[in-house]
């Protein structure tokens, strides 16, 4: 996604930023390619490490996927078998739903959380670096770390949830037993993670909006509603659609949450994704297969299916977002 | 800092060339897999003792510089990926009980070790243990470090309250069978209402199968997984939550159940004492060792190989069965619970004397005559991965309350699936 095909270049493009840029790759086309040859090799080495790390991998699993392959011996082409087997196994399409369960259970109550929370430190004065850097820690808290803690608290006998809930005469609940409580209890965890770091996204995009539209509205007699619905939500939007299309990509491989949370390192039946396969995404399912079952083919299957997902929902958050205002 | 065009341009310049130094030194040090001076040992935590190692390296030193490596994260995963990639190969390498079978097909990949010497020592050790790590067509691909011999842990105490058998021979024969168990657990729980004899079916369940000769491909590649011996570890497996005796542990609440009398008895191997310990340090002395119902079982217990790179597998064979010798192996129990391998150390002082968190008794009287009677069976690569639905499937009957016969149909139809994509037909 470019900023500057989002924004097309308008007045209510992310900021003056967007605009400058357009206007320098205009007066440099006239320019011969080779004559940035110092620009290209400064950016290259990130170029490098991603068709090395990132390019290569991503080619070779669309090969395997075609593949029988035990990750040591020799590989036998199947042909299109393991998307036949794909579109048969149940539990490719209970991890689906897992995982589309999953994303919806966290990423609306993160996205709304975040434009609350950012909209409420927009008209803070005071300490604000502290705010930003308190909602910013969950985000470079280790995962695995998080996870172990939100497991705990949400033990089914133990925990300190179901104490409080014993404690009010509340029914206790079995948290990480009930297919639906492990869902929403992996939902909180990455609502809990990103829910800072898109608070901050959405705060840049806040103070990017002129301050004189605001004084202007007021002046008409609009009030705080109409103002956030008509103006602050509007000019938002392409930073909305930005964090819309990263919790999709992210939310959609939700993996180490479910790994660490049911006993990754069992020596019977590891990485099932706990009781009633709940926690069983698609990232999970895709590593079970690879690296548990050594069945490198379908592993690589499954995840070109999530890649297909992930794009289909890009597309569709896409059109909703940036509603009918099509160019 | 003020960054100009010049000072990025450097510090490209900068970044690129420490990635070819980076990856220059890379080739230097991937050719020193071939040199016999170093012998390299991959292990993970706890999966040797770690007094051994170290011992290991002084008494090697003159010959070759031994460098142990503890390796975290998933471990198979990286042997497979140094093993596929053949650069930075370790001599010596682990490979878990679970994974062993999933290495058989793989067996060029590693220096047969019956070509080394081992078939001389092979009646020092347990055959069904050293039949886990051997092809079909005869190759041994790993030396077992340890074993995993099943028994019934149990509550003294709480067996007493209730007003059963508490001394663990007359427990043994109260529980010489399932349904002697299962039994035995109603009327613990009539007398003691919190307390279950059972922590969940698949716990059942793993220990049925392998007390039988078959499991759920046979040697022909066949699929046997909807077969009577299945079905009948898998009845097995249902029975105490009909029977109303099975806490239905599927999270991580076993650390207190273990501890707070949930559990009245816990079946599990050897190794698995330490877990109880760790987790119910409180219960010392109250707990005691009994026969596994219906006899003993194997979980875990794993192998040392050496893949096809190592410099000198001589070398490194001598190594190994140093590592394992008996008198290593008893102190590799004492140090770290691995239950060894080697008959002959079940004589040795570390292995006889009485373990105090089992109120004294020598749990060896227990796990060595169970060691020697684990059945013989055939684990074909597939062999976790086909099992796997039966698990999910006895979990959906505990956690959604799904019929025992609808979880049965779903799990030999997903066992299936999978089977076939493992190329079993």
């Amino acid at each position: 996604m470019t900023p500057g095909r989002a924004g097309g270049g308008r007045a209510r493009a992310p900021g003056a930023a967007t605009r400058r840029s357009l206007r320098a790759s205009k007066e440099h086309r006239r320019r011969p390619v080779r004559s940035y040859w110092r620009e290209y090799l400064a950016i290259s080495p990130f170029y490098l490490v991603f068709v090395g790390f990132s390019l290569a991998p991503v080619i070779f699993t669309l090969y395997i996927a075609f593949q029988r392959w035990d990750g040591l011996g020799e590989m036998q082409f199947v042909g299109l078998d393991q998307f036949r087997f794909l579109v048969k196994d149940p539990t490719f399409w209970l991890s689906v739903w897992n995982t589309v369960v999953i994303w919806v259970l966290a990423t609306f109550p993160m996205l709304f959380l975040a434009l609350v929370l950012a909209s409420a430190m927009n008209s803070r004065r005071r300490s604000v670096g502290f705010y930003r850097i308190t909602f910013f820690v969950p985000n470079v808290t280790s995962i695995v770390a998080a996870a172990i803690f939100f497991f705990a608290i949400f033990s089914s006998q133990y925990g300190i949830v179901n104490a409080t809930f014993h404690a009010l005469g509340l029914p206790e609940v079995g948290w990480m037993t009930n297919p639906w409580t492990i869902r929403l209890v992996i939902a909180m965890l990455m609502t809990w993670q990103w829910t800072g770091y898109n608070a901050l996204i959405y705060l840049a995009g806040l103070q990017a909006i002129p301050t004189e539209l605001y004084e202007a509205a007021r002046i008409d007699g609009a009030n705080a509603v109409q103002i956030f619905f008509r103006i602050t939500l509007p000019l938002l939007r392409p930073i909305i659609l930005f964090t819309v299309i990263v919790s999709t990509v992210t939310g959609l491989q939700s993996f180490t949450e479910p790994q660490v949370l049911f006993g990754s390192n069992a020596a019977t039946n590891p990485n099932s994704g706990g009781p009633g396969q709940a926690g069983l995404t698609m990232m999970l399912y895709f590593y079970q297969q690879a690296f548990t079952n050594n069945d490198y083919g379908y592993g690589a299957a499954i995840v070109w299916a999530l890649c297909l997902l992930i794009l289909a929902f890009v597309v569709i958050n896409w059109r909703i977002v940036r509603g009918g205002d099509d160019d | 800092m003020e960054l100009s065009r010049r000072h990025l341009l450097q510090l490209g310049m900068f970044t690129a060339a420490t990635g070819a130094l980076v990856s220059a030194c890379g080739d230097d040090d991937s050719s020193s897999g071939s040199d016999s001076k170093t012998t390299t040992l991959w292990y993970w935590a706890g999966g040797l003792s770690d007094k051994v190692v170290a011992d290991a390296v002084t008494q090697f030193k003159a010959r070759t510089t031994v460098k142990p490596s503890v390796i975290g994260g998933d471990f198979k995963a990286k042997l497979v990926t140094t093993l596929a990639s053949g650069k930075f190969v370790p001599d010596i390498t682990g490979v878990k009980g679970e994974d062993v079978a999933a290495f058989l097909p793989q067996a060029n990949k590693f220096v047969d070790l019956n070509t080394l010497g081992a078939t001389k020592l092979s009646s020092e050790y347990l055959t069904w243990k050293l039949k886990k790590a051997t092809t079909q067509d005869g190759k041994l691909i790993g030396f077992p470090i340890d074993i995993g011999p099943t028994a019934a842990f149990y509550r003294e105490d709480l067996f007493e309250q209730a007003g059963l058998p508490s001394d663990p021979d007359a427990v043994g024969e109260a529980i010489s069978t399932w349904d002697d168990y299962f039994a035995l657990g109603v009327k613990l729980k009539a007398k003691l209402p919190k307390t279950f004899l059972v922590n969940n079916g698949g716990s059942i369940f793993t220990l049925a199968i392998g007390q039988g000769t078959k499991r759920f491909v046979d040697e022909e590649n066949h699929f046997i997984g909807d077969q009577d011996h299945v079905r009948k570890a898998w009845e097995t497996a249902v029975k105490p939550l009909s029977l109303g005796i099975n806490a239905k542990i599927n999270d991580n609440a076993w650390n207190a159940a273990i501890g707070n009398g949930t559990l009245g008895a816990e079946l599990g191997a050897a190794w698995h004492a330490l877990d109880i310990s760790s987790a119910a340090p409180a219960t010392k002395g109250k707990w005691r060792v009994a026969t596994n119902p219906a006899g003993p079982s194997n979980i875990g217990g794993s192998f040392l190989a050496i893949p096809k790179e190592a410099a000198n597998p001589q070398l490194a064979f001598e190594i190994i069965t140093w590592l394992l010798n008996p008198e290593n192996q008893a102190r590799g129990f004492t140090d770290a619970a691995l239950f060894p391998s080697a008959p002959a150390a079940y004589k040795l002082p570390a292995l006889t004397g009485g373990d105090p968190f089992f109120g004294g008794q020598a749990t060896i009287d227990v796990f060595g005559p169970a060691a020697e009677k684990i059945p013989i069976a055939y684990e074909a690569p597939s062999d976790a991965a086909v099992s796997a639905p039966y698990f999910n499937e006895l979990t959906n009957i505990e956690t959604k309350g799904k019929s025992p016969e609808d979880a049965w149909n779903d799990a030999v139809s997903q066992a299936k699936q999978i089977a076939k994509r493992q190329g079993v037909d």
